[in-house]
């Protein structure tokens, strides 16, 4: 390994310039307090070397480190980037105070909200100038937006910007105050809302990855979009007037739906009944016919009697049920017993 | 030269001075900082690289932040070409990018932040009145010209402060953008105005549609039920043209007989228990009654 190799060769050289024999105390110093030990002498004593050495492999033993699976890592030598990413796992970095290592949990989702803190959700309270966006037809809005971002560069996230939270709340709420400058408030409040998320979280990922912050944008999420308190109830008479004018179109749908087949029923039932008319009246007439024709064949062999027969008949059948006054042909008629007479047995 | 009795003390004493030296010359510059070397106060040279570094042991190091700041300006009132008031709330991304000239200039980032809004100020100023309300928001995405109006801004504001006081700005953003406070109230009475007039709109084109479909309905239900009537009465009309046929072909064969049955099964249907019939004793019915068999 590189990083091994060279810092050794550094620490040769500075235990050079102080000469061989002092070696060890240059190790004290460095490894423990900065206590200068002024009596060197007793450091030729057999167990004292072996602490040190001791000390030496703990110190460089000291080097080890775990990244743990939900982290990367970031080695720094002196202060410079050796190492921009660390994956998972067991790693060597060269020991303090030549080396650190930054870890940082990459994975973990880190939220910022615009448009009002998380407080002022619990309780229900708006704020005003936080939470207001102008929308493209003049029209003001109130929007709380959360916004997810993870580290995509360690590096870049730990070391290109002063607070990271900060950059990317105002890439953010940049993006979304321009595209919601872009629309008319009736599409940010129904149906663009989920092309403004996207077009809000590529926008400010492009802008974070111009300034280099290591950031990856998760989400963009619109938590909420309300119109001004002092045009609400206009707002929702609006979408009771759509839902309104559904109904009706609905009840009027079902009007048709009732009264078209309603149509047809009737226009069947009329037809079935001229069909039923038309073959009674022929069958009627058939039958009325064949009856006639065959009586008139047998009242010709004997107009007379079968006419004075019929007339006969009839008469038996109307006169019954009639209230009847007889007249001689030859005396007057008194009409006044038409009226005096409610029973039909009067005779004159 | 040195006493004898303090001969013992020389190693450690040269130590402890080395060290002093080496303190004094290493220097350790981080991903996040610049350094700045000064000699006996006077600016000698920049030092960009992070990583261990060596200077003269006389001379020293001053470390200056480099990384992106965000500076939010005040929100101020704008007017545009068209002289509409707007507020606007930016951001300045910016980082020191000559500290010789940083710290000659302005010296901390506060002072910075300060030059940074007259500068952003007066070019947010200009930019904006050369734009009209309409470049700036709109419905219609390709009126707006923030955007470019921007990168303007930012390259120009960044041209002026890198020169003038070692400051880089990255980008310059419109945060938000929102009416005057005393504007606000007019602004909603609007907003009602043309809410109430889009719940109308939406009340009126539901009736209509509706009405149109009720209409539609009956339209529908008159054309089926005249289209049967026309052919109900074809038929009946058929049948009844047929029966007459019937009629008339056998009736035709005696009409005499035929005008004594009809005339008779009328008489039938005529007289009912309302009726009073007065029969004059001639009658052919009565004349057997009244005169006996001799009539006949």
């Amino acid at each position: 390994m590189i990083e091994h190799a060279k810092p050794k060769g550094h620490s040769h050289s500075h235990s050079h310039s102080h000469g061989h024999s002092h070696s060890h105390a240059r190790l004290e110093t460095f490894g423990g307090p900065l206590l200068p030990s002024i009596n060197l002498g007793p450091i030729r004593n057999l167990d004292s070397r072996r602490a040190l050495l001791g000390l030496a492999a703990l110190w460089l033993l000291s080097g080890l480190f775990i990244v743990g699976a939900d982290q990367q890592a970031v080695v720094t030598r002196f202060g410079a980037v050796v190492e921009p990413r660390v994956m998972p796992g067991i790693h060597y970095a060269l020991p303090w105070p030549i080396d650190s290592v930054t870890k940082l949990k990459v994975r973990q989702l880190q939220r910022r909200i615009i448009g009002g803190d998380a407080p002022d959700t619990v309780l229900g309270r708006l704020q005003p100038l936080a939470s207001q966006f102008l929308t493209g037809d003049q029209n003001i809005l109130h929007l709380r937006v959360v916004t997810q971002y993870s580290v995509a560069m360690p590096a870049d996230y730990l070391f290109r910007s002063a607070d990271v939270a900060q950059l990317t709340g105002a890439a953010v709420e940049s993006e979304l105050a321009r595209r919601i400058a872009q629309r008319t408030v009736d599409s940010v409040l129904t149906t663009e809302k989920a092309a403004i998320q996207e077009e809000v979280r590529a926008g400010a990922q492009k802008v974070l990855n111009d300034y280099s912050a290591g950031v990856q944008l998760a989400s963009v999420n619109i938590e909420s979009a309300s119109p001004p308190p002092e045009a609400a109830d206009a707002f929702r008479d609006v979408a009771s007037a759509r839902a309104d004018s559904v109904r009706i179109v609905n009840e009027s749908q079902g009007y048709a739906n009732d009264v078209i087949p309603k149509a047809r029923g009737e226009a069947q039932q009329m037809l079935e009944a001229a069909q039923a008319y038309k073959l009674r009246k022929v069958n009627e007439a058939e039958g009325d016919a064949s009856r006639f024709t065959q009586v008139a064949a047998e009242y010709g062999r004997a107009a007379d009697v079968n006419g004075r027969r019929l007339y006969a008949e009839t008469m038996e059948q109307i006169l019954p049920r009639i209230r009847k006054l007889i007249v001689d042909s030859r005396g007057n008629l008194d009409l006044t017993i038409i009226r005096k007479g409610d029973e039909p047995k009067a005779k004159p | 030269m040195i006493p004898e009795r303090y001969q013992k003390y020389v190693p450690a004493a040269g130590m402890v001075l080395a060290l002093l030296l080496l303190w004094q010359t290493f220097y350790a510059v981080r991903e996040t900082e610049f350094v700045l070397i000064t000699q006996f106060g006077k600016p000698m040279y920049t030092v960009t690289d992070a990583g261990l570094h060596a200077k003269w042991f006389f001379q020293s190091s001053t470390f200056f932040d480099r990384r992106l700041r965000v500076y939010n300006p005040r929100p101020s009132e704008f007017l545009t070409r068209d002289k509409k008031n707007l507020v606007i709330e930016s951001y300045v991304a910016w980082r020191i990018d000559d500290p010789k000239r940083f710290v000659e200039t302005v010296g901390d980032p506060v002072a910075a932040e300060m030059r940074l809004h007259d500068i952003v100020w007066s070019g947010l100023s200009a930019a904006l009145g050369t734009h009209d309300l309409e470049a700036i928001i709109s419905p219609n995405p390709q009126q707006v010209k923030a955007g470019q109006m921007l990168d303007q801004l930012a390259a120009l504001t960044g041209r002026s402060a890198l020169a003038e006081y070692g400051i880089r700005v990255v980008d310059v953003r419109i945060k938000r953008i929102n009416l005057p406070e005393q504007n606000k109230q007019s602004v909603y009475a609007r907003m009602r105005a043309e809410r109430e007039r889009i719940a109308r709109q939406y009340r009126a084109e539901g009736e209509e549609q509706a009405l149109s479909i009720r209409a539609d309905a009956d339209r529908q239900r008159d054309e089926i039920v005249s289209v049967a009537y026309k052919e109900a009465e074809k038929t009946k009309g058929e049948g009844d043209a047929e029966a007459t046929r019937v009629y008339s072909q056998a009736y035709s064969k005696n009409p005499r007989f035929y005008k004594l049955l009809r005339t008779l099964e009328s008489y039938k249907k005529i007289f009912d228990d309302k009726t009073t019939a007065i029969l004059s004793s001639d009658s052919e019915l009565l004349k057997v009654l009244m005169r006996g068999e001799s009539a006949q």
